[in-house]
């Protein structure tokens, strides 16, 4: 298994440097932010956030499509699976690496918020709170939109992966704007993410390599 | 040992409405090097792909080493090599690259072995794959299914690109696999005098049926290609049954005929032919009498 984890991560390793970068900058953002909370600057930081965050919903979208269309095209998983491995494990190592280049991103981000508000918020458990569901509400959606590419990226054609990925992230984008982090946003989420991988899962082991 | 190895039971395909597998039926005991024919588009490759799980079945039932080919638990896999056709290799990588990954998934991987292929080869490790010669991809994959010391090797016309001398370096070191005892061999080619050199048991595939199932020695035997001259013009009617081909001009008549015996024999003496004398037949002669696509309908099994 960590062979393949390993396989995926060095053939993907693009992904992980763009993750990589995308966090640092957000961990910047974040505590030049939360030293300029009462400058009007603050909005400036907010707004270079956004741009940020398109790029990974983008991103990670685009790593699942990458994955699978790769995969299908070059014939990977067909030789991979004259190995001893099945394509069970094969799917497993995709995902885990998408969880890993997701992690890269929040991890860091999470470690500086949470230092962050123990330096400068009162110790009151909402602020803890909001943490926890912002970071839960963002694995979430970028986990799904990851989802979203592995799902469409399984084909020949370019085209259907592409718009495809693009128009389901947009929706899942708007909606977590409207409804913001809620507890019904982080439902909606893990019903799409499940649906994604059983859909996924019963492609990849079933079809033709 | 009688025990199975291979197994394919009433094993049925379709493509797109079309019947490439029509109930085919056949087991390779261990030890065996089972010679795969058939013509191109035949299913040769198909049943192969269903054996390693690659393809779905419409119907019936495969066994690799005693377990559904459907789910080969990743244990199983280990113990079987195979060299696909068009030798699918991951073509961006580099040859040691692609070395590596097949050892880190490997469940066991002879060094000693692999080193002596790559070296008999003269195989360079640091060109990406897709920069190899076909010849050198075809070298590539059998190293790599070697190295496993497998317990089954399947090959899917695993000389097709190489040239004289690698074709021979390849027989050379199936012979020697072949030799480790309790080895198996399922072998698919166009190039008969390669599969008549190494298998014992040979298939024949025609119309999505296995038309021929036995061991190599007694379809030599069983097929009999005759040239019997008659004192008068040849009769147009032998009455005898299993005649693949049949070619007459003037007194003489040139009959193939599947599974000869006594009986056969008997019934061609009553015609008093002035002459008979049997034509010898390798493996590709036969081959192409069964698979002749106006031959009557042929199975020695």
């Amino acid at each position: 298994m960590l062979a393949l984890i390993k396989r995926e991560i060095q053939d993907h390793i693009v992904y992980f440097v763009v993750a990589l970068i995308c966090s640092a900058a957000l961990v910047a953002l974040l505590s030049t932010a939360a030293f300029h909370f009462d400058r009007p600057e603050w909005a400036i930081f907010t707004g270079l956030t956004i741009p940020l965050v398109v790029i990974l919903v983008i991103g990670f979208s685009a790593m699942g499509v990458t994955q699978m269309y790769i995969d299908r095209n070059r014939r990977i998983s067909a030789f991979l699976s004259v190995l001893p491995v099945t394509r069970g494990r094969i799917l497993a190592a995709k995902i885990i690496t998408g969880v890993l280049a997701i992690l890269i991103v929040l991890l860091p981000v999470t470690v500086a918020a949470v230092a962050l508000r123990r330096l400068l918020l009162p110790p009151i458990p909402i602020f803890s709170d909001l943490i926890t569901d912002e970071m839960t509400t963002v694995f979430l959606m970028l986990f799904a939109c990851y989802c979203l590419g592995l799902l469409t990226g399984w084909t020949p054609s370019k085209i259907t992966p592409t718009f495809g990925a693009l128009g389901l992230n947009l929706v899942l984008f708007s909606l977590i704007v409207v409804k913001g982090f809620g507890p019904e946003i982080r439902l909606l989420l893990v019903l799409v993410i499940a649906a994604c991988l059983i859909r996924t899962w019963h492609k990849f082991v079933s079809t033709s390599l | 040992m009688n025990e199975s190895v291979i197994q394919v039971e009433n094993l049925v395909k379709y493509y797109d409405g079309r019947c490439v597998l029509d109930g085919i039926d056949f087991a390779v005991p261990r030890g065996c090097i089972y010679g795969l024919l058939g013509r191109n588009g035949a299913g040769k490759t198909t049943i192969i792909r269903i054996l390693l799980g690659l393809e779905p079945a419409t119907r019936g039932r495969t066994l690799l080493l005693e377990t559904d080919s459907a789910s080969l638990p990743a244990k199983t896999r280990g113990r079987i090599g195979c060299v696909a056709e068009g030798h699918n290799l991951i073509q961006n990588y580099k040859v040691g690259r692609l070395i590596k990954l097949c050892k880190d998934l490997s469940l066991q991987w002879n060094d000693e072995f692999f080193d002596h292929l790559i070296e008999t080869f003269r195989l360079p490790t640091d060109r990406r794959v897709r920069d190899l010669s076909m010849g050198m991809r075809a070298q590539l994959n059998l190293s790599l299914a070697m190295a496993i010391d497998p317990e089954l090797l399947i090959l899917d016309d695993p000389t097709l690109g190489l040239d004289t001398v690698a074709r021979r370096q390849f027989l050379e070191l199936a012979i020697e696999v072949i030799q480790k005892q309790g080895r198996t061999i399922l072998f698919c080619s166009h190039i008969l005098s390669d599969v008549e050199r190494i298998a014992d048991r040979i298939g024949i595939l025609a119309a999505g049926k296995l038309v021929v199932d036995c061991p190599l020695e007694q379809l030599k035997d069983s097929v009999k290609k005759l040239r019997v001259i008659f004192p008068e013009a040849a009769p147009a009617n032998l009455y005898l049954t299993e005649i693949v081909n049949q070619q007459v001009q003037g007194r003489e008549m040139v009959i193939t005929v599947a599974n000869w015996n006594k009986q056969k024999q008997t019934i061609l003496d009553t015609f008093k032919p002035s002459s008979c004398t049997e034509v010898p037949m390798s493996l590709e002669d036969i081959f192409i009498e069964c698979t002749r696509p106006s031959a009557e309908p042929l199975e020695v099994v």
